[in-house]
């Protein structure tokens, strides 16, 4: 690896006019920015002007994570989430008597109002770590050089001895006819009226969670895609709770439904699929992946490499094909978490300014899909333990648990919590957890920091419940599921599923 | 008496349970004799409302075999012919300890009956039911109680996120209690059917120790190679003038009305968690603790923050006040009056401690030692002073929580009938207080922490959660995480905020398992979660250097 950190000179021997300089104020950059800085490099950062919707010449300080991902939606998922609360309420003995209103705009403007806040935080905390804001689109020159393109179309050039390019990724559409007419997540969080009727395209986490929030908020909501089950790459058993609760929540799931054109229609929009079938709407929603933007950063001209998905190839330690040009986060398309892009943030900054090469550590991430109930897994699956991922082989204990979460049973809602443990036989180590439920994602964490550090099925054991929580019940699974044998057939497992019932959680006492 | 076959499965258990004590053909036959006599209706495996009859078939190579194979463990239990016994194992209550234990012991190949008292929602001498303090009285009902109260929480919150309503919700107290009704009795069906399933005998009826082998079970005297006493604990209300006025969480738990007004005496756990309750469903919640802060033995500032979040919704603390009477007025009100003054309520709960069951149990006529708490005494494999009478559970005032008793019942089986003697461990056990917001902790305090380790360092985080910045209420989230210094290993960790016992108990994991601070820092955050800053607070709040110092002081004074 090539650092020249020390020489704070370019090949004429100028000095340079930054030891870094950032492409995109997202996850990524921003924390790359600021432990850098830190470590005493002179840092500038470049971002886009702010918009709620992003596109070539918007984006805005925080990026996808706090802009137009995970803070916006998760916001959104909590107000949706009220109406099942409505729900359950009842059961409890609460009684709402007329009409219970909601007021889309309200929501809008109130996360609009904590985003735009959020901005403001990120920005005060780039100017208090001493780093350099610039506001504009910024271009790639040479591998030293970067430009920047203001507002108003003035360009200043900057030298720099590290170049880091976080611009993120961005939400692709289908290309099919009319899909114009449809939106993505992005315009998805700051939609000016609340659809009635939406059909969303896509079975991934996206799909997933903004189906539970239109539905939650009252829209007839469709979910197109193309396999049998949504969430494809988690494990199946979970893709199947997530599936079963979707449906029982009200979301009409249309497995095996590829839509193929979009048409303008006097009472919205009409969708048409591959067999003809007609969907009526008031909206339809793109969620068919993301997408790295590397577009008009001048990387091939710089010679940075791409890879076919349209990615920056970086080595471990986030350095791209040209020795002075780095990249983190979803433009390298390798965990698209806002987590990861902050660990990559990190380690960047430690390997080049602290001259600490380090690398991020992929192993045990933890992740959630905040569907309603939420899913959270760390670790392996089980089809991934059946296709003997990433060569541990031998033995597998599965371990799970179907019940009725302690709310619901007063409640009367028909929806159970699952639970699993994937545990090595042969070292006891646990391989993976994971659980579809309430409050998943926060039960989830603390597993992922014992999973991280090897803890054995032994260990979870050997640790005492807190009672009630649904928690508990990760660490009194003590009668194996099924075992996994090299080379099993689906039939089996399939049979042991539907064998092992489990009662609520409290007949374990 | 009702009459049951017994499953294929329970009996291939229990043959695989003897066959880990040896002599697998001879048990397993008579495995296959219990079975038998189960379904031909002579059962011993489950009748309620009637006594056994000591007449009825036994599985005596269950007990002689028994005292042979763990006669290593229980050397000091005296050999005994084989029609001595009519069980291995009599327990008397039926709560989480003893349901534990019994099941765990009837696995293991013992023969097992069960004692305890008719249902009630409310504890006495006289009243209890399967299921104990934990179904009945406390844990799942509180907890019922603790959702049915936090909706009125989430109706605050739901107006930040765009909702509104007509009219100001309306709750129905005795709705909630019904339905809190009809699920512990769904929960005591399926603790009978456990029970029932696992070949435990049920017998209701209240059990006294009579000698060191025999129970009497409401006249009925049974002879026993081991007995069990996990009898729980009971609500202690101090011994003032009018303390008959008042009631405990027993009643709190099953009011025919809920109280518009409600004062109640204790800093503790159960105190806290019924001022969030009735403030929750409406009520106007005064809470006297004689202390000048609430939950003694917590963490300083958890102590600090959970009275100030609580304030916040409503409940009005009464600092260093004791209650000195209870009076009933003539309009049906009742007054508390304490050391400062009084205060007018419809109710005057006392959440002011629990006190073991441990009278009139027959305990101090057989040697049992109690003490002055007037828990039982045990060793570390719950074993009392008599060798033949074990005790598990709130009776031995250890550590009072459910998933204690059941270790202890676990380990108590495991010592007794699996020929592995097992200590209970309560080093770093994780709990939780359904305090509105909840608790999670595990592991040390600082106090503690400072005091065992000498030099920590200790991460905090004060924040306010995303929902709340939407909302626009005060709610706020509080985290604490304590390392010793000197080896990075994470002692404590402590949290204060919405979902906090849920989070906890992953950490509880990790803090059991001995993981270090780098060990934290290296987990990725689930974004966007609470939880996550618990793996992402890489500053210490403050280093706090107590041995060190003392080395370093201890270091200059002496010459160089």
């Amino acid at each position: 690896m090539e650092m020249d950190t020390d020489a704070g000179n370019d090949v004429a021997g100028r000095a340079f006019d930054y030891d870094l300089f950032v492409i995109g104020g997202g996850s990524g950059g921003v924390r790359a920015s600021r432990m850098s800085a830190s470590h005493g490099a002179k840092v500038a950062l470049v971002e886009l002007p702010y918009h709620p919707i992003s596109s070539e010449t918007h984006g805005g300080l925080g990026g996808t994570c706090v802009l137009r991902g995970c803070v916006p939606k998760k916001i959104l998922v909590y107000g949706s989430g009220f109406s099942h609360e409505f729900q359950d309420a009842k059961g409890f003995g609460w009684e709402i008597d007329g009409e219970i209103r909601f007021n889309w705009k309200k929501l809008i403007q109130n996360k609009t109002k904590e985003i735009e806040r959020l901005n403001g935080v990120y920005k005060r905390m780039l100017v208090n770590a001493g780093v350099t804001l610039f506001e504009g689109f910024g271009r790639i020159v040479d591998k030293h050089t970067v430009e920047v393109k203001d507002v108003d179309g003035q360009t200043k050039t900057f030298t720099t001895n590290h170049i880091l390019i976080a611009t993120g990724g961005k939400a692709v559409k289908l290309n099919i006819p009319g899909q114009e007419l449809g939106i993505t997540s992005d315009e998805g969080l700051s939609l000016e009226e609340f659809p009635k009727k939406v059909l969303i395209i896509g079975g991934g986490y996206i799909a997933v969670e903004f189906a539970g929030i239109y539905s939650g908020m009252g829209a007839d909501v469709h979910l197109c895609y193309r396999k049998s089950l949504p969430l494809a790459g988690f494990d199946t058993e979970m893709a199947e709770v997530v599936a079963r609760n979707l449906e029982a929540r009200g979301i009409k799931c249309h497995k095996h439904t590829n839509i193929v054109k979009l048409e303008s229609h006097y009472l919205g929009i009409k969708a048409t699929t591959d067999t003809n079938e007609e969907y009526h709407v008031d909206q339809v929603m793109f969620a068919t992946g993301r997408e790295p933007k590397t577009a008009n950063l001048n990387l091939e001209g710089v010679g940075v490499e791409l890879d076919e998905a349209g990615a920056i190839k970086v080595n471990e330690y986030s350095q791209t094909s040209i020795p002075s040009i780095w990249a983190v986060g979803d433009v390298t398309n390798r965990i698209n978490l806002t987590p990861v892009a902050l660990m990559e943030g990190t380690c960047f900054a430690k390997t080049v300014f602290l001259k600490e090469p380090t690398k991020p550590d992929y192993e045990n991430v933890a992740h959630a899909v905040f569907c309603q109930p939420p899913l959270s897994s760390v670790g392996l699956t089980e089809d991934q333990v059946k296709a003997n991922h990433g060569g541990i082989r031998g033995e597998f204990k599965i371990f799970t648990s179907s019940f009725n979460p302690m709310k619901n049973t007063v409640s009367g809602r028909q929806e159970k919590t699952m639970m699993k443990l994937i545990v090595h036989g042969a070292t006891d180590k646990v391989m993976g957890a994971m659980m579809c439920g309430p409050d998943a994602p926060e039960i989830i964490q603390g597993l992922a920091v014992a999973l991280k550090c090897g803890a054995t099925k032994a260990q979870f054991d050997a640790t005492v419940g807190i009672h009630p929580t649904a928690a508990e019940e990760f660490v009194t699974m003590r009668t194996m599921t099924r075992q996994i044998p090299k080379g099993v057939r689906d039939v089996y497992l399939r049979e042991s599923r539907a064998c092992r019932t489990s009662m609520s959680s409290l007949s374990k006492l | 008496m009702i009459s049951i076959g017994v499953p294929k499965s329970v009996a291939a258990l229990c043959t695989g349970g003897i066959a880990r004590a040896g002599a697998l053909s001879e048990q397993a036959t008579c495995s296959f004799a219990w079975v038998q006599s189960g379904v031909v209706g002579k059962s011993f495996g489950w009748s309620v409302g009637e006594t056994l009859k000591r007449s009825q078939p036994r599985r005596a190579f269950a007990t002689r075999s028994r005292a042979a194979a763990s006669g290593g463990v229980n050397g000091t239990v005296a050999d005994s012919k084989d029609s001595e016994y009519d069980y291995d194992l009599v327990t008397i209550g039926a709560g989480s300890g003893g349901v534990r234990a019994s099941r765990f012991a009837a696995n293991l190949g013992a023969k097992v009956a069960v004692c305890e008292l008719p249902f009630s929602t409310i504890s006495s001498d006289s009243a209890g039911g399967v299921g104990g303090t934990c179904v009945l009285r406390g844990c799942v009902p509180k907890k019922i109680l603790v959702y049915g109260s936090q909706f009125a929480h989430s109706f605050e919150d739901s107006k930040g996120f765009g909702w509104s309503y007509d009219a100001k919700p309306k709750h129905d107290w005795n709705m909630l209690i019904d339905n809190k009704n009809k699920e512990l009795n769904r929960l005591l069906g399926v603790y009978k059917n456990i029970l029932k399933n696992a070949n435990v005998a049920l017998i209701e009826g209240r059990g006294k120790i009579v000698d060191p082998h025999t129970v009497d079970i409401s006249g009925e005297r049974i002879r026993a190679r081991h007995i069990l006493v996990a009898v729980g604990g009971r609500p202690y209300v101090p011994d003032i003038p009018g303390k008959e006025f008042a009631i405990t969480s027993d009643e709190a738990l099953d009011l025919p009305s809920r109280p518009e007004k409600i004062c109640i005496v204790g800093g503790g756990y159960i105190a806290l968690e019924f001022a969030g309750i009735f403030n929750g469903l409406g009520s106007e919640v005064h809470v006297f603790i004689r202390q000048d802060k609430v939950l003694r033995g917590f963490d300083e500032e958890v102590r600090d923050f959970v009275a100030e979040q609580m304030s916040l919704k409503g409940i009005k603390f009464h600092f260093g006040e004791s209650p000195t009477a209870v009076e009933k007025g003539s309009d049906g009100k009742f007054t508390l009056v304490t050391t400062k003054g009084s205060e007018v309520a419809d109710s005057i709960m006392f959440a002011t401690g629990r006190k073991p069951n441990t009278k009139n149990l027959g305990l101090e006529d057989v040697g049992v030692n109690i003490n002055s708490k007037g828990a039982i005494e045990v060793d570390e494999y719950s074993r009392t002073s008599v060798a033949s009478i074990w005790a598990v559970g709130d009776v031995t005032d250890r550590m009072n929580l459910t998933p204690v008793a059941l270790m202890e019942g676990m380990a108590f089986a495991k010592t007794a009938f699996g020929d592995e003697p097992s200590k209970p461990d309560h080093r770093y056990v994780a709990s939780a207080v359904f305090t509105q917001p909840p608790i999670g902790t595990v592991g040390l305090t600082e106090a503690e922490a400072l005091e065992t380790y000498g030099d920590i360092d200790v991460y905090t985080s004060n924040f306010r959660p995303m929902k709340a910045t939407i909302s626009g209420l005060g709610n706020r989230t509080f985290m604490k995480i304590i390392v010793d210094a000197a080896s990075n290993v994470v002692v404590g960790v402590h949290m204060c905020g919405d979902d906090a016992p849920e989070v906890l108990q992953g950490f509880g994991v990790a803090v059991k398992a001995g993981l270090t601070k780098a060990q934290f820092d290296a987990t990725v955050g689930i974004h966007p979660t609470a939880a996550e800053e618990l793996v992402t607070m890489r500053s210490p709040t403050r280093k706090l250097r107590q041995k060190s110092n003392k080395v370093a002081e201890e270091g200059a004074a002496r010459p160089v």
